[in-house]
């Protein structure tokens, strides 16, 4: 690995090495940029760091300190967060899904949430340089959606919870399909195909798992970026003319700085704003970025709410990748809808842990109750939505005056459901139980009260009053200052985000090395 | 000294395979059967010959294809856990099939024998039966004719190989018993020649299925859907029109789609190791991997369309029949 000095300005640094920050340091490394990318999580080896253990491998989620709040609080820590190289991507459930094109003018066209200031056909040639990149295994038709090219991988074998989808699907008569995973279904390259160890959301240790860390973070060190792991980035700089100059980051037990020409934060949608907000000083005492007010606003996770019964037949849930089969019947239907956004639902594969854990803190099992209800672990099985809420400046995260470990501002996070994603909630709870219900399962309960993604907090736009980021994710305020990961998304849609974070990044990076040919880059 | 012990062994278990052989040509001897070596050559001894030898190479092809059938279904019935005790069947079968086979390319008796012509039914019809079962299991799963259960449900492909298997080895009972022998109303060689090359084709299709299921991840997985459709290819153009430049280049091909059957296990091979644990974890690895037995099925079809290919050879010489 290529390794920079610190004293010597970098084209880029990037905080974060996920979805976003690790696509845009590959991309922009081939475009001959020199690239340092920051991560506070280790750079694991999958084959040698991994094990098949849920309790030891929570060591890939961020669980530092949060203060959670507002009407229906986050449960943050394991399924919307990572603190590894290749971030969240890492345990990431692999599902790789394309918005519904109406999506990016949600307003004009569907007549709720925000407009994106990007057109879906260019998104569209994205999606696919991603899919291609993580030779995404999807099914040769999709059944909803304009044409897009075929997937590189053929879709998996459907295990027994994905075939309960299908079977729901069909006896309510709408659409199903096999899931477009980001998991090998043959070899590629040294990687071997998927195994169907369903220990996916803990860190595949096959190496079948697409993740960032083993697709575009490679092509980043060949093409000469540097991976800065444990490092923690506590602010950025900037100089009395209001651009950022470098970062400020814990590596190694000391405060270092790195000079850089241009900073991009890829934290995600809670260590982003709280990179800005903490960054704040005499010139920027919003924070930087934040002359909109907006940075930290508009949070939004998205819905993850299920239902779960009995079958007689044996499903064993737990092989294979955990959601091999989704409708997105909801996300593209808009008859007989009760509120804005959508919303897919997918087949589920829990681990027993976690499956312990939701028995005991949704349902209050325990003792010789919660024993005998894990003793149906195998017959269990379940359909569990994606859904889209509606940005709220209600929402948001914020700095508390506590500190952590690193002497940096706990955030804090404020979430409360609209009455439009209760209603989208109920109508998906309703739906998926009847799905349920036409396939013979019994005891059918409903989980509901978890979240899963969590995107916005610093959304593009089309003008710097109503937006952080423009459609290039550079910030209105500081030109040399970028923002890449799922904070810029104005609306979430209802399909797993990690697809448009990277078709976001790839565009991103593209639009950069334009800008660098006309000379619209700032050199310091 | 162990490995002299087996080759011992092993030479003794030939020598009573011949004995065997021998006493069941004794057996079943005619006084009309020539045989070079003890009478002089006569026209009808060479025509008895070639028509002998046509028919075991038939045996032989019809061996490859049950041997092929019994270890595919062998190792894909045991990973469906033999569900249904149906799924027992066709190992029995193509087991008998095999040994029906082997007995023909040993025998060199130029007549068919009512336990292979038996034995070639059987194969045939559990064949098409196959067919039948595979179908339900295909269309009782939720997306019926969908790529996905083309790809990960029972293989149509399969059980139409033990059908050819049979079909071949009924071909070389007709070929030995008679040289003007006529099969479907045409002259054996024709219908067996586009019989393998149909056989063929189906062959590549099914593998083109599977290895766009493998999405042609190794250029490799390109030969079996180019190769063997040029060599039936150039099998029917030269039963139908024939000619020398054809035949030879389609005698060409089918040599090397003989030879492809034996690589594609090699390549099928390196596909094991390429799952994770490799052949360290054979026991699995061997049943979620490219399957090792199905290749030679192209060899056992070749070796039919070589079979056919010298048939119509002769059938062309001699236009009397």
């Amino acid at each position: 690995m290529r390794e920079y000095r610190e004293d010597q300005p970098v084209d880029f640094a990037i905080v974060g090495t996920g979805a976003g920050g690790g696509t845009l340091a590959c991309k922009l490394a081939e475009y001959g940029f020199s690239v340092v990318a920051f991560d506070a999580g280790p750079y694991w080896r999958p084959l040698e760091d991994f094990a098949s253990d849920e309790m030891h491998q929570s060591k890939l989620y961020w669980t530092d300190e949060r203060i959670v709040d507002g009407e229906n609080p986050l449960q943050l820590g394991s399924n919307n967060s990572g603190k590894s190289v290749g971030g969240s991507t890492v345990h990431f459930a692999m599902v790789s899904l394309r918005f519904r094109p109406e999506w990016f003018k949600s307003l004009s066209i569907l007549g709720y949430g925000a407009d994106w200031p990007i057109d879906w056909r260019e998104m569209w040639d994205y999606y696919a340089e991603v899919e291609q990149t993580l030779k995404v295994s999807g099914p040769i038709n999709y059944p909803w959606g304009p044409k897009r090219p075929r997937y590189p991988y053929r879709a998996h074998e459907l295990n027994a919870a994905a075939l309960v989808l299908a079977e729901g699907a069909e006896a309510l008569g709408i659409g199903w399909t096999a899931t477009p995973l980001a998991t090998l279904s043959a070899p590629r390259g040294l990687a071997h195909p998927c195994v169907y160890r369903g220990m996916c959301v803990i860190g595949c240790s096959t190496n079948a798992k697409q993740s960032v860390l083993v697709t575009w973070l490679p092509r980043a060190l060949e093409a000469g970026a540097e991976i800065r792991d444990l490092a923690m980035v506590g602010s950025i700089e900037h100089d009395s003319r209001g651009l950022v100059t470098g970062v400020h980051y814990l590596r190694e037990g000391r405060w270092r700085f790195q000079k850089a020409r241009n900073v991009v934060v890829a934290g995600y949608s809670i260590e982003t704003p709280r990179l800005l907000l903490n960054s704040a000083s005499g010139k920027f005492p919003q924070g930087l970025a934040n002359s909109s007010g907006l940075v930290g606003k508009n949070l939004m996770v998205q819905a993850n709410q299920a239902v779960w019964g009995i079958s007689d037949r044996e499903i064993r849930s737990y092989k294979g990748p955990p959601s091999l089969a989704i409708t997105e019947h909801w996300n593209y239907s808009d008859e007989g809808k009760d509120f804005h956004g959508g919303y897919s639902y997918m087949s589920q594969g829990p681990l027993p842990m976690l499956w312990g854990a939701t028995q005991s803190s949704k349902r209050g099992l325990w003792g010789q109750a919660l024993l005998d209800e894990m003793e149906k672990y195998n017959h269990q099985v379940g359909l569990k939505i994606v859904g889209e809420t509606l940005p709220q400046e209600r929402n948001c995260v914020t700095l508390t005056d506590e500190r952590d470990q690193y002497g940096l501002r706990i955030p804090r996070v404020t979430h409360s459901y609209s009455d439009n994603d209760k209603r989208l909630i109920a109508h998906s709870l309703r739906f998926m139980r009847q799905a349920l219900q036409a396939t013979g399962a019994r005891d059918i309960w409903d989980e509901t009260d978890d979240t899963c993604h969590l995107n916005g907090t610093a959304r593009m736009g089309f003008d710097r009053k109503s937006s952080v980021v423009n459609a290039d994710c550079r910030s209105w305020d500081i030109p040399n200052l970028w923002i890449c990961d799922g904070s810029v998304f104005p609306t979430v849609g209802g399909v797993n985000p990690s697809l448009t974070i990277q078709a976001i990044a790839c565009r991103t990076a593209d639009r950069i090395r334009a800008m660098a040919r006309r000379g619209e880059l700032i050199t310091t | 000294m162990r490995a002299a012990r087996i080759t011992r062994r092993q030479q003794d278990s030939l020598t009573s395979l011949h004995e065997a052989a021998s006493n069941l040509r004794q057996k079943y001897a005619v006084p009309d059967v020539l045989r070079t070596h003890v009478r002089p050559v006569t026209t009808s001894s060479r025509e008895a010959q070639w028509r002998n030898a046509a028919g075991r190479q038939l045996n032989l092809g019809a061996a490859l294809l049950s041997l092929s059938v019994l270890a595919d279904s062998g190792i894909e019935h045991y990973r469906g856990s033999f569900q249904n005790r149906a799924m027992y069947v066709p190992l029995g079968v193509s087991a008998l099939a095999l040994a029906a086979s082997l007995f023909g390319v040993l025998d060199t008796r130029a007549r068919s024998h009512v336990l292979r012509d038996g034995l070639y039914g059987v194969a045939a019809m559990t064949g098409v039966i196959g067919l039948g079962f595979h179908g339900y299991n295909i269309l009782k799963r939720p997306g019926r004719f969908s790529w996905l259960n083309l790809f990960y449900a029972a293989p149509l492909g399969a059980p139409v190989a033990l059908l050819l298997a049979g079909a071949l080895g009924r071909g070389a009972e007709k070929v030995r018993e008679d040289r003007s022998s006529r099969i479907l109303g045409h002259p054996a060689g024709q219908t067996l020649g586009l019989l393998t090359s149909a056989g063929l084709a189906g062959t590549a299709a099914e593998a083109g299925l599977l290895h766009f299921r493998g999405a042609f991840q190794n250029p490799g997985m390109f030969l079996p859907v180019t190769l063997p459709p040029v060599a039936a290819g150039l099998l029917a153009a030269s039963v139908i029109n024939p000619g020398n430049a054809l035949r030879r280049a389609a005698k060409a091909c089918l040599n090397l789609t003989a030879l492809l059957g034996f690589a594609g296990v090699a390549f099928h091979a390196y596909g094991v190791s390429r799952s994770m644990g490799g052949w360290r974890n054979w026991s699995q690895n061997l049943l979620g991997g490219p399957p090792l037995p199905a290749p030679p099925s192209f060899t056992g079809l070749a070796l039919g369309g070589l079979a056919a290919l010298s048939l119509v050879d002769k059938e062309q010489r001699s236009p009397s029949t």
